[in-house]
């Protein structure tokens, strides 16, 4: 067996580097909610899939510029996250029972999309599909890039909104220990309500950036729980910066199995590097 | 519509009403049982089973139903689950005693169904079951036409298509997905490649569910191959073409099995990608007898549906096909009986919408009556075998 | 009244097992079928999962071992269906055993980290599987291989093998939870440290609870591989099946034996309830709506516990007052007096976190029926020292012995059950307990090492002489501060240990308070425990210890009656620090 070129080398891990960036975006909404709220919320899939299909829908049927779709998507699935955590919080829930909880309401989504757009494959037709930039002998696509972008973007806006911001200190404060957090004034009903809005506006910048790069059915959702979850776990919940990482190890690491060995045996590089990173990590429960 | 055309369609509807009320009195309705997988991953084909089957018995019934009974058609969601499925139809058989039974959608709940349909000996008729030699009860009848050995013969034919056009390509990649009905054929193009003396240069294998095409087409561009041959089942194909051209590539020749057929053809991608076909919106197949009205009715149905693709092509062909063996079945036997419906068909040739479809060889599958079509200005086309291509159209290289 | 219930578990499944012949279409068969193979998923699962709370995403991965190795022995090698058998339950225990023997080892890996091993695991093995020839992609047809007629017809004999696994399972699932393990697997999910320390072997707990569990899901997937007779890496390792049994369990209640099985039935029958053609979209919008209506309005499962109920809150409040000691227990360590011998020694002990050292070169003895004080400034390694000698935390360096033996690599529950037990400052009840569950559990674990019946009636004593008994059925949730620190010392005198040590067991207390746990100190002495007392409040140092020992900065800094040790010059600086400097 000959090793593979350079080339082909450099561009898997960026194939690598664009869908594991889209794992971290799709973790971080996730993780946040999932640290800091102790709602593992599994709409969260359902919800960004509910925001491609708008997306596909404003942009395919409406004529919108995808992008512009965000103006309309975003404050929606902020609207939906405040929501859900309303009704959520109304009840004494275990991490476990969101679970089960948003799984129901996945299913309901599911459903929703289901009849309004049928299970035959959309695809999101855009003139920036084809947009790409040559560096050297490499490709660098326009809407992966965009996904990374945002990815990247998001990722430090939320790390440096939990330091720097008065929401974000209380947030932390709230997730380490909400009794003495709420004795010192921090409502912590309103600030929950704030951020699983904003984990659900992730969870729809996300979705466009699906409808950018993705042939959408309804079950498709399903398909990015496994990893993502796992990216998440890795990444550590509630961490801002966790999950965008470890969905780069993720993503690259199956890239470059898939490029020196072959695409079936991705995920055992992967996921082996996952157990491993696990047991190795001292202390940290 | 003006106001005259609904009229007219409402007494049309009401004279057609009137009619069947008439012949079925005192006639309980005949009942053909079957699942589809209506939710879950396979939902989007199984809804092509669904509308054309409504369309067929719809039609069935207005030329007087079977045997002067009308026809009446039991549907259940399996759930995309084949365990779900063998229970539906152990539930068809022994609860609703349905008199005929339909197959389902996909690979598992076939062979499910055809092991509940063996314990009860009843004739199952289904669509697209793509592994003949899994095909192992007597009285199953397939629609998907491609004879007994397709992992042979569809490669060849693949082959011959391109020997005969101008570029006969030299090398050869193999990429396929590890989707069960996908990949035996992909295996077997090798082997077939490899004895027509093509030169391979790429073999890859994934998962299905993969997510990342990206190094998969990396590779495929490193390989640079004459000729492309994609396993790949549904949005697969798809996901690859947009990964290669993301890194400014556009293979030379390629072919996809089984694509979506909808998405491809409309990807601008997608110039001159060839896949398989047993019908399309064309001549030949549009003279078959009663494939301009089901063609007709299909685009109304569908679209009504919410399919956003509303060209019949190969599902809605091998949908309607296994209909019009059932029918024929049930008429040339004279009776409900399913060893008198085996039997017939067994002996007799079945004229349909395909082609004609036999039964007499190894596990009841007859010709391969698979051919080479390929997405020309956005539709398919066929165009290999000569006879039954497209008005004028041939095989295009880049 | 225990073997009651198997009685009637066996009855019932012999009763079920005549269905078959009762010339029923042979569709319900099958569709009961369905709903004991998820009964069969889900009750396997609970045994690790719902009783020790290890939540587990790997179900799919002990699930398809079961289905593919039945798949390759009956699909490929023509071995006999029903031999396949066994060797689909051994070879997912096998995995479920090699699983859990690398990752229980490691601290750190609980809680969402188990889930994602356990995940990621059903990735590996379903990668492998789909490489190998064990499918290699295809797919594994069974549809030749021959289906023993143990019923009339091919649905009975499926149903009838289903039957037989779900009443096992649900006969394991009903025994772990009366023996010991499942007592042990409930302080797990509670408080694993805790737990370990008072004496239960959790390692070999949970291996065992793994083991079982997947044996009996492996078992269930290799009956489910000839049932669908054609299986798929894609259909067999998914993400749905995990959450599908865990909605179940969840859904059923984990903490009962029969819960899973509910919550199998329930969620079998509404997915079945709902597959006409004509409503399939509005029908799984309709199970979903279920679903979240049955998670938000029973969080505990339809057999969940119900909340300590106001009437029982109320029952127990009207007794409090300071603890009222009723009687002498029975079952006090049978330590003689104080004899002088020495019974805990500590020679160069060290133990460092992250570059400090919390203890550096302890050396100190306790000598039997002594109460030794052991005093120092804020992190002068008093907690720590108690944590190295219970076993929490392995010692880096130096010789522990107790009563001879050196016990410094021990594992905690061994150490528990060769006489130590001890109290946390901040109490650790096991909150889904009863009071006298959580002093019950002790009693059989630690040193005492009672039966069940034994270990109930010590409990109850125990719980009368700490003022207790009118407690004993709420649960810890439910005790105020002042009663969750005597709780704390019920349960460590419940194992009859021979040492006894008390991490700070008064502070937080009011002193008319204070007074009754010094009371209450010099009696479990007059028993004959030695203790060891870690203690802020001086005045209680000065009436209960024989001797005090200063640490400072992880060392020993002095020793001796405690008015000697006080008027000592380092020690005041010890104390006083930069004040008294």
């Amino acid at each position: 067996m000959t090793l593979p070129s350079a080339t082909l080398v450099a561009q898997s891990a960026l194939s690598g580097l664009f869908i594991g960036g889209l794992y971290g975006l799709m973790g971080l909404g996730l993780g946040l909610s999932w640290g800091l709220l102790h709602v593992i919320n599994l709409a969260h899939f359902a919800l960004a899939f509910l925001a491609a299909y708008l997306c596909y829908q404003l942009a395919s049927v409406g004529g919108m510029d995808p992008f512009a779709t965000l103006a309309l998507i975003v404050p929606l699935c902020f609207a939906f996250g405040v929501a859900l955590q309303w009704l959520l919080s109304r009840f004494d829930l275990s991490p476990l029972n969101s679970l089960l909880a948003t799984f129901g309401l996945t299913a309901i989504v599911e459903a929703g999309i289901q009849g309004v757009w049928t299970a035959d494959f959309r695809k999101l037709e855009t003139p920036y599909a084809a947009l790409h930039w040559q560096v050297g002998t490499l490709y660098v696509p326009a809407a992966e890039l965009v996904t990374l972008a945002a990815a990247v973007g998001l990722s430090f806006a939320v790390y440096a909104a939990m330091r720097f911001t008065d929401l974000g200190r209380a947030l932390r404060a709230l997730a380490e220990d909400a009794p003495i957090a709420s004795a010192f004034g921090i409502d912590a009903r309103r600030h929950a309500l704030v951020l699983s809005g904003v984990c659900g506006a992730l969870a729809g910048i996300a979705g466009v950036c699906l409808a950018l790069s993705f042939t959408l059915t309804p079950s498709q959702m399903y398909a990015w729980i496994g990893v993502v979850f796992a990216t998440v776990m890795l990444g550590g919940l509630g961490s801002p910066l966790g999950p965008l990482a470890a969905g780069i190890v993720i993503g690259v690491s199956e890239a470059l199995t898939s490029a020196f060995v072959s695409p079936s045996w991705a995920p055992i590089v992967s996921f082996t590097l996952l157990i491993a990173l696990l047991l190795a990590r001292p202390g940290r429960a | 519509m003006s106001l005259v055309h609904r009229v007219a369609r409402g007494v049309a509807a009401l004279v057609i009403f009137v009619a069947a009320g008439a012949f079925a009195q005192g006639q309980p309705p005949i009942r053909i049982g079957s699942t589809l997988a209506l939710t879950g991953p396979l939902a989007a084909t199984s809804l092509v089973h669904k509308v054309v089957g409504e369309i067929y018995v719809e039609q069935l019934n207005r030329r007087g139903g079977l045997l002067g009974r009308p026809v009446e058609w039991i549907v259940r969601d399996d759930q995309s689950k084949p365990d779900l499925a063998r229970t539906l139809y152990e539930q068809l058989i022994t609860v609703d005693k349905v008199d005929l039974l339909m197959g389902p959608y996909a690979t598992g709940a076939i062979l499910s169904a055809m092991g509940v349909a063996q314990r009860y000996n009843k004739v199952l008729v289904h669509h697209t079951f793509g592994i003949p030699a899994q095909a192992k009860y007597d009285m199953q009848f397939p629609a998907w036409s491609l004879g007994p050995t397709p992992e042979v013969s569809v490669p060849n034919t693949v082959f011959d298509a391109l020997a005969a056009s101008p570029a006969p390509p030299k090398t050869i990649a193999v990429v396929t997905s590890k989707f069960p009905s996908v990949h035996f054929m992909s295996l077997g193009a090798r082997d077939v490649a490899k004895k027509r003396g093509l030169n391979e240069v790429l073999f890859l294998e994934w998962d299905f569910g993969n997510l990342d095409y990206g190094p998969i087409a990396a590779r495929i561009k490193d390989a640079n191959p004459d000729f492309l041959w994609v396993g790949a089942i549904g949005l697969e194909g798809n996901q690859l073409l947009e990964a290669m051209s993301k890194i400014g590539y556009t293979p030379k020749e390629h072919f996809y099995m089984y694509p979506a057929p909808g998405p491809m053809s409309k990807s601008a991608l997608a110039r001159n990608a060839l896949s398989m076909t047993v019908f399309e919106e064309h001549p030949p197949f549009t003279s078959a007898p009663g494939a301009k009205e089901f063609i007709e009715l299909y685009h109304a149905r569908a679209a009504k549906a919410g399919i956003p693709d509303t060209a019949v092509e190969v599902q809605a062909a091998a949908s309607y096909t296994a209909w019009q063996i059932l029918e024929a079945g049930v008429r040339g036997a004279g009776s409900l009986d399913d060893k008198a419906i085996g039997a017939w068909l067994h002996t007799h040739p079945v004229d349909t919408i395909q082609g004609k479809l036999r039964f007499d060889g190894p596990h009841n599958y007859g010709d391969d009556l698979m051919r080479v079509k390929q997405v020309q200005d956005g539709h398919w086309v066929t165009v290999y075998p000569a006879a039954y291509a497209a008005p004028g159209a041939t095989l295009r290289v880049q | 009244m225990g073997a009651r219930v198997y009685v009637a578990i066996v009855v019932a499944a012999l009763a079920l097992a005549a269905l078959p012949w009762l010339r029923l279409p042979a569709f319900y068969a099958s569709l009961l079928y369905l709903v004991l193979h998820w009964a069969v998923l889900a009750t396997s699962w609970n045994i690790l999962s719902g009783y020790s709370g290890y939540i587990s995403f790997g179900h799919g991965a002990f699930y398809g071992t079961g289905v593919y190795a039945t798949a390759v022995l009956a699909g490929t090698f023509d071995v006999p269906f029903l031999w396949t058998l066994p060797v689909a339950a051994l070879a997912a225990a096998i995995l479920g055993l090699a699983l859990g023997a690398v990752v229980f080892r490691v601290r750190s890996v609980r809680g969402e980290a188990f889930a994602l091993v356990t995940l990621a695991v059903t990735f590996v093995v379903a990668t492998i599987v789909a490489n190998t020839p064990i499918d290699g992609g295809p797919g594994v047809y069974l549809s030749s291989v021959p289906v023993p007629s143990l019923a009339p017809t091919v649905p009975g004999t499926f149903y009838l093998l289903a039957l037989a696994l779900a009443t096992a399972s649900v006969l394991a699932a009903r025994a772990i939870a009366d023996a010991k393990l499942g007592l042990g697997l409930f302080a797990i999910h509670d408080d694993e440290d805790a737990a370990e320390v008072m004496g239960v072997p959790t390692y070999r707990y949970k291996l065992a609870a793994f083991g079982i569990g997947c044996a009996l899901a492996g078992a269930a997937g290799g009956v489910h591989a000839l049932f669908v007779s054609y299986v798929t890496t894609a259909g067999t390792f998914n993400v749905t099946l995990p959450l599908t049994v865990i909605l179940m369990c969840v859904l059923g209640g984990t903490r009962h034996w029969a819960g899973p099985m509910i919550g199998a039935a329930v969620i079998t029958l509404l997915l079945y309830a709902t597959t006409a053609a004509d409503h399939a979209i509005v029908g799984k919008a309709l199970t979903g709506a279920i679903l979240v209506a049955a998670v938000l309005f029973m969080p505990h499962g339809i057999l969940g516990r119900r909340r300590d109920t106001p009437a029982m809150r109320v029952a127990g409040a009207s007794n409090v007052a300071a603890p009222s000691p009723l009687a002498e227990p029975s079952f006090a360590a049978p330590s003689p007096r104080a004899s002088g011998a020495p019974l805990l020694a500590l020679r160069g002990v060290t133990k460092s976190f992250k570059g400090v050292r919390a203890l550096d070169g302890v050396d100190l003895d306790v000598r039997e029926g002594e109460i030794v004080g052991v005093i120092g400034p804020n992190g002068s390694g008093k907690s720590t020292l108690i944590n190295v000698v219970s076993g929490h935390f392995a010692a880096d360096g130096g010789r522990i012995q107790f009563r001879g033996d050196d016990i410094a690599h021990r594992t905690p529950h061994r150490i528990a059950r060769a006489g130590i037990a001890r109290t946390y400052q901040v109490p650790r009840p096991f909150a889904g307990l009863s009071v006298a569950d959580n002093v019950t559990l002790p009693a059989m674990f630690g040193a005492a090492g009672l039966d069940r019946a034994d270990a109930t009636a010590a409990a109850q004593e125990w719980l009368a002489f700490t003022g207790l008994a009118a407690r004993a059925r709420l649960r810890p949730g439910a005790l105020n501060l002042h009663e969750t620190k005597f709780l704390e010392l019920a349960r460590a005198l419940a194992s009859a240990p021979r040492l006894l040590m008390l991490d700070e067991v008064l502070s937080g207390l009011a002193p008319p308070e204070i007074d009754g746990a010094v009371a209450l100190i010099e009696r479990i002495r007059a028993q004959g425990t030695t203790i060891v007392l870690v203690e802020h409040v001086m005045r209680v140092v000065t009436a209960l210890s024989d001797r005090v020992i200063v640490l400072d900065q992880g060392r020993v800094l002095a020793q001796g009656p405690a008015a000697a040790v006080m008027a000592r010059d380092d020690v005041a600086r010890a104390y006083f620090g930069a004040a008294g400097a």
